[in-house]
Order: C-alpha cells, then structure tokens, then sequence
C-alpha cells in the first residue's frame, strides 16, 4: 500500500510539473507592425505604460550590467512607467532562437530588443527577423542624432534603413604599458619596427576572435592602396588581387611576435591575461575606454596608457538596438530605445562609473547646457582624449571581409 | 603506506585545486614575479552577487537537474534493465542507437528540439529545459544503469520471484538497495552535466529561463581572475548540493521503511 501511495504522489508531481510548466508560458498580445507604425508618440507612450520589456543582450560586463539594472530601470519606470527586464544571452543564440520561431511560425516571442551590429544585423535583416522601420517614430533621435551620417546608414556595409537605432559607438584603440614603453608607435611601420627592436613584446589575437579580426583589418587598410576596396560591395577577386601586402606584412613581423608566432593567443582575454603578466607590453580592444575598469580593478598595470595608428588610422563602429518582428511589446520597447537614446541616458553611459563608452549622439544639436556636461566628462587616464580619436577614425568595410581574412589568415600566416 | 600515498595524492589533485580556487576569488589579480601578499578583497564575490536573480538562478539550476535527474533514473533503469536481463533481436543495434546523442552536435539537436518545443508549447519553459536536458544526460544512465544490472545478476532477483515477492517488493527490497552506487554515478553525472549546459539551456529556454550558466557563462571572457574564481568556486558547490539533496530523500525514504535495506549500504 504504501509503495502504491509513494508512487501516485510521484505521479501526481509529475503531472503537476507539466501544468506548472505551461502557465510559464508568455501570454500578452503582440500588437501588428502596421499598428506601431501609423501611431502618434503619445499613443504609443499610453499604450506602453505599465508594460515589461525585455532587452536581450551579452552579459559579460558588470559595468555594462550595473548601468542597465541600476541607472536604465529606475529611469524608465519613472519617465513611461515601464518595466525593463535584462536577459543575458549572445547575440548568436538570441537569432537561432528567433530564426527557429520564424520558422515555426510563431508571432509572439520573449524579445522586445536586442543589442547587435555588423554581421549579425545583416543576418537578422536578410532573414526578415526585425521589425520597422522604427526610428524616425523615435523623438530623441529625431531631435539630437544626425539621421544623414554615414555611421547610422551603413552597419559595417549593410544598410541600416531605419531597422536599428544608434546607442552607442566604439573606437579600436591599442592598450601599452607606459612605463616600459615611452613613445608608442604611429604607423604600421613603426610598429614593425617596435616589434623589431623588442622581440617577443607584441602579439595579436588569432583571425576568428573578434578584435583579431579587428586588428586584420587595420592592417589591410594600412597596406592596401585602392580605395575602392572600402567604398564597392565585397568582391573577391578584388580582395584576393590587393590583399598580397596583408600577408606579406603578417609574416614579416611574425618572427618577432610573443614565441615567434608560434602560436598566437586565441582569443582577447588570453592577450590581456598575457598583458596582465607583463608577457607582452601591448594588447588592443574595440573599445577606446575599457581599460580605464581593467586599471582600477588591478588587473591592468597602473602605467596603462592607449594609442591610435594615425596611419592607418583608428576603425570604429555603431551599435545599435532593434526589434524583433514577434516583439510582444513594441510600444514599449520604442519608448524604452527612446529613452536609452536621450541625453541623460547616453551621459551616464559616458561616464566611467558605470560603462564609459563614447556617444553617438550629435553633441552640436544639444542644448547649451547639456553639451557642456557631455564635454565635462573625465573618461579617465587610460582614454585618449576625442580631438584624437575623432582624427584617426576610419569606418567599418564590408562585413564580408571578416570571414575572407579569417580563412585566409589561417592559409597564410597561421599554417605557414 | 599505500594508504598515506592515496590521501596525498587526492588531496594535491582534488583538494588543492579547490583551496586555491577560493583563495583566487578573495584577493586581487596576481602578477608572475610579484612578491606574495594576501590582500583581501570581496570584489569577485560583489560582482557574483550583483546580479539579484542569481539566487533565483541558483534554486532554478538545482530544481531542473533533480527534475532531469529523476526522469533520467527512471528512464535508465527500465531500459538499463531491459538491456541487461533481455535478450531480443537487434539488441546490440539499440544499444547504440541509444548512445547516440551523445555524438550529435549539440547545437543541431537544440535546433531540431527547438521547433518540436514550440509546437508543443515547452519552448521557454523551465519543463522544455528538463527535456532537452535529457538529450546530453539519459545515454549515460543508461549505460551506468545496464552496467549495475549486470553486476546485480538476473539470479537474485528469479529468487526473491521464487519465494513469491511480488514485482515491486522486489525492486524496493532487492533492486534498489543493490543498485545504489550506480544511481549515485548516475546522479552525480545528469547532475554535473545538467547544470553545465549553456547552449541547450539558452535556445529552448530562450531568456525565460535564467540558470547559473546564462549568467555566469559570459563571465567566462574576462580576464578578471577573482570574478572568474568567486564563480567557478560558486558553480563546483552546486553538484555538491544537489547530491547532497539526493542523498538526503534517500535517507529519508529508507527511513520510512519504503526501501528496505537488508545489511546492504
């Protein structure tokens, strides 16, 4: 008797379990994009109220983190009366997820916004995962963002038209320690030079890695001549007949790199760890002020000091924060992306408390008083000032660079 | 001797390990060639802490490994002991059919799932996660479950049937008791393997469900040892609990006298 009680209340448990698991499910009505589009602001302000969204972005920051859990959503609570709800996955697991519900038809999914740029935009975009176009319905960027720069129109080649909103903007810059290093090279040459006379102190992370990647690319912009590599569309023959000086340059700084380059560190956590160490002097990143956290955590030398190439110059890009097509809550999600576009929000974001990162916004279209706290920001030691960056920026190239230079870096330089 | 040689080893590859492990995550990040010196810092474990769902995170992680834990056994006994005590046509073919899932990539059978899950309305559910979590778990219970019925032998169980016990006075007081160190491997792996699932966990539960990986996985591409430390430190504790947790139910089901333990630990 006993054994028969024990096992019906494990059936019972079970069963319970499915129910349970079925009332988890999402239930609010995603309102049509034809709706969103043809709404006045104030329309989609009082529909938003009271709403929860859920922004899916990488969470492996806690800078990042704390700025959306501590600054965004008390802010957003107050200004539309709407909930925000942080979900930590990357990019490419959120658009496999919604790739999957394209496909099986399902028009009311978990994600509001996503956080994304380059190729993944392109992907999401040729695959029909977004909804828009949205940003023109977006006062804060009608008011304080230039709509014609270029930034905004291309996303590392692909044609934004409206399907993203700009949030944020990074600069590829190079991390030294300044007590052994005085005067950091300028130029690709200078740095194989540098290389040459301290052999072993320079490496860069292996193509396939994202700021490997990064840094491949300067160097094609340094050693390629023809312009029209940049302004046309990716074409193969093009790349393959200009990109001899690439390589050419990568083997002949390879023997002075960290172990010959032997090996090389394959992703970029394993060339700060090699920093960290005093292995190498130099490591890189895109993003012009992430050293500033590494230092105060001590994770970083003291001495950490960063610099651009003036020659070829520093590459920078957007990125940007859309909706995806079975969003449940578009209303609120423009008022939420609204809200992460406006002054207050992009200030505190530059501000290193939390994020330290750099603005997209057009500061020239600010009131007075707001330019002047946007220039008053300190973004630290570690970060070099704008006149700087802004003088060495270059812009993205087509996305479909990346994946040509990583196979033939391997052909080229790795299996060598 | 012999005795003293195996505790020193244990304790230089299993001890060690963990004691450093926890020193890393309470000081500062330590240069090569530094002198030695012992600066607390709570930074590693502040950050573990920042994020306020980790505890929901932590009780969910524990509530879907003992959910997949407890379809897995009983999937992997019943096949486990079909496996061993039968013989039938294609047994061998079956044999390893079952096994392989656990040479399909992981990404392809979470795709597949995934459709099926949204169909049967599972997908972002933590029940759609306990499934897919069977895919990477139950080829090894069963495996660990055929092999204790094959320790156990058909012979004891054809004499309690002799003796007259009924089929489920045989499983409580002749199966069970015997089987008990294979379903403590059995647990200790669905368990370990259940809570360490990214991927599985991020496509079917889709952001709705928060585990400890999808928190802490992120973290994993920072070069910031004392967060890395205070999370990895956090992340071997759980199997540890969740076996205990095992451990405990049996007890107490021993307990109420529904297994009988004849002289058998």
């Amino acid at each position: 008797m006993e054994v028969m009680k024990y096992m019906k209340k494990k059936l019972i448990l079970f069963s319970s379990l499915v129910v349970l698991s079925g009332c988890a499910a999402g239930s609010s009505q995603p309102s049509s994009n034809e709706d969103v589009k043809d709404q006045s602001w104030d329309s989609i302000k009082e529909k938003a109220e009271g709403e929860t969204v859920s922004l899916y972005m990488w969470g492996g920051d806690d800078g990042i983190n704390q700025y959306i859990d501590d600054w965004v959503k008390p802010q957003l609570l107050d200004a539309y009366g709407v909930r925000l709800e942080r979900i930590p996955l990357d990019t490419n697991e959120i658009l496999q997820k919604l790739e999957t519900e394209k496909r099986a038809g399902q028009d009311d999914g978990t994600i509001d916004m996503i956080w994304m740029n380059g190729e993944n935009f392109k992907r999401a975009k040729e695959s029909d995962l977004l909804f828009g176009p949205f940003v023109e319905q977006l006062p804060n960027y009608n008011a304080y963002y230039d709509a014609d720069s270029l930034d905004f129109k291309y996303d590392f080649g692909t044609e934004t038209e409206g399907y993203e909103a700009p949030w944020g903007k990074v600069q590829f810059v190079f991390h030294y320690d300044s007590a052994k290093i005085s005067e950091p090279p300028a130029t690709l040459e200078e740095l194989q030079q540098w290389t040459e006379d301290n052999p072993g102190k320079f490496t860069y992370p292996a193509a396939g890695d994202f700021t490997g990647d990064a840094f491949l690319r300067h160097v094609l912009y340094g050693t390629t001549s023809a312009e029209t590599l940049f302004t046309e569309p990716f074409s193969m023959e093009l790349a393959d007949k200009e990109s001899a000086g690439v390589w050419s340059y990568l083997k002949d700084i390879e023997p002075n790199l960290w172990r010959k380059g032997d090996t090389y560190p394959s992703s970029l956590t394993e060339l700060d760890r090699l920093y960290s160490q005093g292995e190498v002097w130099m490591t890189m990143g895109y993003n012009e002020a992430r050293g500033e956290v590494l230092v105060k955590d001590g994770v970083f030398p003291e001495s950490t000091k960063s610099f651009v190439l003036e020659e070829p110059g520093s590459i920078g890009n957007t990125h940007f924060l859309s909706i995806p097509y079975n969003s449940p809550n578009k209303e609120a999600a423009l008022t939420a992306i609204d809200l992460l576009l406006s002054p207050e929000a992009q200030l505190a974001k530059l501000e290193p408390d939390y994020w330290g990162e750099n603005t997209p916004i057009d500061v020239s279209k600010l009131e007075e008083e707001d330019r002047q706290a946007f220039e008053a920001v300190d973004r630290g030691d570690t970060v070099l000032d704008q006149e700087s960056l802004m003088d060495a920026f270059v812009p993205e190239i087509d996305a479909e660079y990346v994946p040509w230079l990583q196979e033939k870096w391997i052909d080229e330089v790795a299996s060598q | 001797m012999k005795k003293s040689l195996f505790y020193s080893l244990s304790a230089i590859f299993f001890l060690l390990p963990g004691v450093l492990l926890m020193l890393k995550s309470v000081t500062p990040v330590w240069k090569w060639g530094e002198a030695f010196s012992f600066t607390f810092t709570l930074r590693g474990w502040e950050t573990f802490l920042m994020d306020d769902r980790i505890f929901h995170a932590l009780f969910l992680s524990i509530l879907i490994a003992l959910a997949a834990t407890f379809i897995n056994l009983a999937i992997g006994m019943i096949s486990g002991k079909a496996l061993s005590h039968q013989n039938f046509k294609g047994k061998s073919l079956i044999e390893t059919l079952l096994l392989l899932p656990l040479f399909l990539p992981v990404m392809a059978a979470a795709l597949g799932l995934h459709i099926t899950m949204i169909r049967l309305g599972l997908a972002n559910t933590w029940f759609g996660v306990v499934l897919v979590h069977l895919v990477p778990t139950v080829p090894y219970t069963i495996k660990v479950m055929k092999a204790g019925y094959d320790r156990l032998g058909g012979g004891m169980l054809e004499q309690a049937q002799m003796l007259g016990a009924k089929p489920l006075y045989i499983f409580r007081t002749v199966e069970l008791p015997l089987l008990m160190p294979s379903i403590r491997s059995a647990v200790f792996l669905t368990v370990t393997i259940s809570m360490s699932q990214y991927v599985l966990t991020a496509v079917i539960g889709g952001g709705s469900v928060i585990t400890l990986p999808i928190i802490y996985y992120p973290f994993l591409q920072s070069v910031d040892d004392t967060v890395m430390a205070a999370f990895s430190t956090a992340f071997a504790l759980l199997p540890i609990i969740a076996v205990g947790a095992v451990e405990i139910v049996s007890k107490l089901i021993r307990a109420n006298g529904l297994v009988l333990n004849r002289g058998v630990k």
